[in-house]
């Protein structure tokens, strides 16, 4: 899995530690023009995000820690359909990783993958 | 076998880059290189009939990977290129450019072309398909307030530009053949329900359409059907179906029917060729039909399946197929493939907005159109892959949730069926 390196462009860029399904850890970049899905999916994890980011799929689902979760804007009507009947569905944590757009609040925050369907 | 000649990917679109992308994810260490016709960025493509459309959006659509990821990734380039023919016992393709690239794999990825139109009057200006971005940049540029918009065929394309149109203050009509819109792929109360839609959106639809001919000087300015009516219209758009863009494999005796033929791998007749997404043509796991998938998730699910056997490993396991449109901002969501023969059940009341059509096949759910209901959408996606056997009474009731319509799945075990609930 991709270790992006942290020099020089880490300046305007945000960090995320990602859990994936096995329970290891990656830590890589969130570039300001990405979607946090794009950030997943262009860094190798499987994140299949089959609408392209439309909130039409749920294979981009992942779990948020509270705090963070907490910090975002409220599930749109779509979204939460679709993360309601998902496999591992959290009241609070669960996310469409293609709804959350970048912000600095997130820089450090760790995402766990969902599991698949 | 060279293995230092690098994989060659003909087609930039969803499952060209995603063959790309998932070669690197594999763990392929060979150079991989994606030969694209268009000259920028492959780009998503479901926002060029809905999204690009709209007044005041930008111009750009979204990129299916950054400029960096193809360089970070090592994988080559060539943009404006076409692939013209392939020496298959030399394993190189020759190219627009002249240059002849060697490969070590070939996959061919190119997708399909709109169906032109064949009636006299078609070559005028103001008549339009979409394909591209730039296809819809064009009709973007048509689409002013006032303009009489005639659209040939109320499919997807038809109908999402339809519902682009009327939004922009133009006078839409939608000629179709049939007697309902998305005939092909849904039944009549999901027809009747978008039909509604689109006329309190000012949108007119004339069934049982013949068009003869498009008539005006330079540019088009009447359409006429058969029965000898006459429409006057600006831009007129086809929208009736597409054409696999098989040529490249047909001209190097691969096999093809209405599609590049391929096996569960994406493999071709010919061994060292690979073909995935919209151009293939191939056998359902379901239900063993030939089929060619129009939808991302097949276009993604192929690559995987093209990516992992280039690289000696094991695809994961596809989604159902699934298919959407947004028009007038309301979501059809489909799942699976629905025959026009299966049992058609409607879940709750169309005239609220929100509702489903599920369709038995032999008792077993087979494929769901959802309404603004994504919560059915996601449980009837899973359900399908179960094979499960559905309760008709049950599930007409929309105040029961799906998954409790389940009478049992194909083996009958109680684990099985509380798998599938679940």
């Amino acid at each position: 899995m991709s270790n992006t390196s942290m020099s020089n462009t880490a300046i305007s860029n945000n960090t995320l530690t990602v859990v994936d399904r096995e329970g290891a850890t990656h830590d890589l970049e969130w570039e300001p023009d990405q979607s946090m899905m794009e950030a997943l999916r262009d860094n190798d994890l499987p994140v299949l995000a089959s609408c392209g980011g439309t909130a039409s799929c749920a294979t981009c689902h992942v779990f948020l820690e509270q705090e963070v979760f907490d910090t975002l804007e409220e599930r749109s009507e779509d979204e939460l359909e679709l993360l309601v009947e998902a496999k591992g569905y959290r009241e609070c944590g669960s996310r469409l990783s293609c709804q959350v757009g970048f912000s600095r609040d997130l820089n450090g925050a760790t995402v766990t993958l969902a599991p698949e369907e | 076998m060279a293995i230092q000649d690098p994989v060659v990917i003909v087609g930039s679109g969803h499952s060209g880059v995603a063959v790309a992308a998932g070669l690197r994810t594999r763990g392929w260490g060979g150079g991989i290189l994606l030969i694209d016709a268009e000259n920028e960025l492959p780009y998503e493509r479901p926002p060029l009939s809905k999204e690009l459309l709209k007044d005041g959006a930008p111009d750009e659509s979204a990129v299916l990977r950054k400029e960096k990821f193809y360089a970070d990734k090592g994988i080559g380039r060539l943009a404006g290129v076409t692939a013209e023919s392939i020496d298959r016992n030399g394993r190189t393709v020759l190219l627009s450019n002249g240059t002849r690239q060697a490969y070590h794999r070939l996959v061919i990825a190119t997708g399909t072309r709109a169906r032109p139109l064949t009636v006299p009057g078609a070559g005028l200006a103001g008549v339009r398909s979409l394909r591209t971005r730039g296809d819809a940049l064009e009709l973007k540029q048509l689409l002013v307030p006032g303009a009489r918009v005639a659209i040939i065929g109320a499919g997807y394309i038809g109908l999402e530009v339809a519902a682009a149109a009327a939004a922009k203050g133009c006078e839409v009509t939608v000629l179709e053949f049939q007697d309902r819109v998305m005939s092909r792929v849904t039944s009549a109360p999901v027809s009747r329900h978008f039909e509604q839609l689109h006329e309190r959106h000012g949108v007119r639809f004339v069934f049982g359409a013949a068009v003869t001919s498009i008539d005006g000087g330079r540019r088009a300015e009447r359409v006429t059907l058969a029965d000898g009516t006459v429409l006057p219209a600006d831009v007129v758009l086809a929208g009736i179906g597409v054409i696999p863009n098989q040529e490249l494999a047909a001209g190097a005796g691969i096999d093809c029917r209405d599609g590049i033929l391929v096996d569960g791998d994406g493999r071709t007749s010919d061994p060292a060729v690979y073909a995935s997404g919209d151009v293939t043509r191939f056998t359902s796991p379901i239900d063993g039909a030939s089929q060619r998938l129009e939808c991302i998730q097949n276009a993604l699910a192929q690559a995987d399946c093209v990516a992992a056997h280039i690289a000696g490993q094991v695809a994961a396991e596809p989604e159902i197929p699934w298919f959407w449109t947004v028009q007038h901002g309301v979501r059809l969501q489909t799942a699976g493939v629905r025959h026009p023969e299966d049992q058609v059940i409607v879940r709750g009341e169309p005239s609220g907005g929100k509702f489903s059509v599920v369709y038995l096949r032999d008792g077993r759910l087979a494929a769901v159109d959802t309404i603004a209901n994504l919560s059915d959408f996601r449980t009837a996606k899973r359900l399908i892959g179960h094979g499960a056997w559905i309760d008709p009474l049950l599930a007409a009731d929309p105040g029961i949730p799906l998954a409790e319509a389940i009478s049992g799945t194909p083996n009958h075990s109680d684990a099985d069926l509380t798998a599938a609930r679940s």
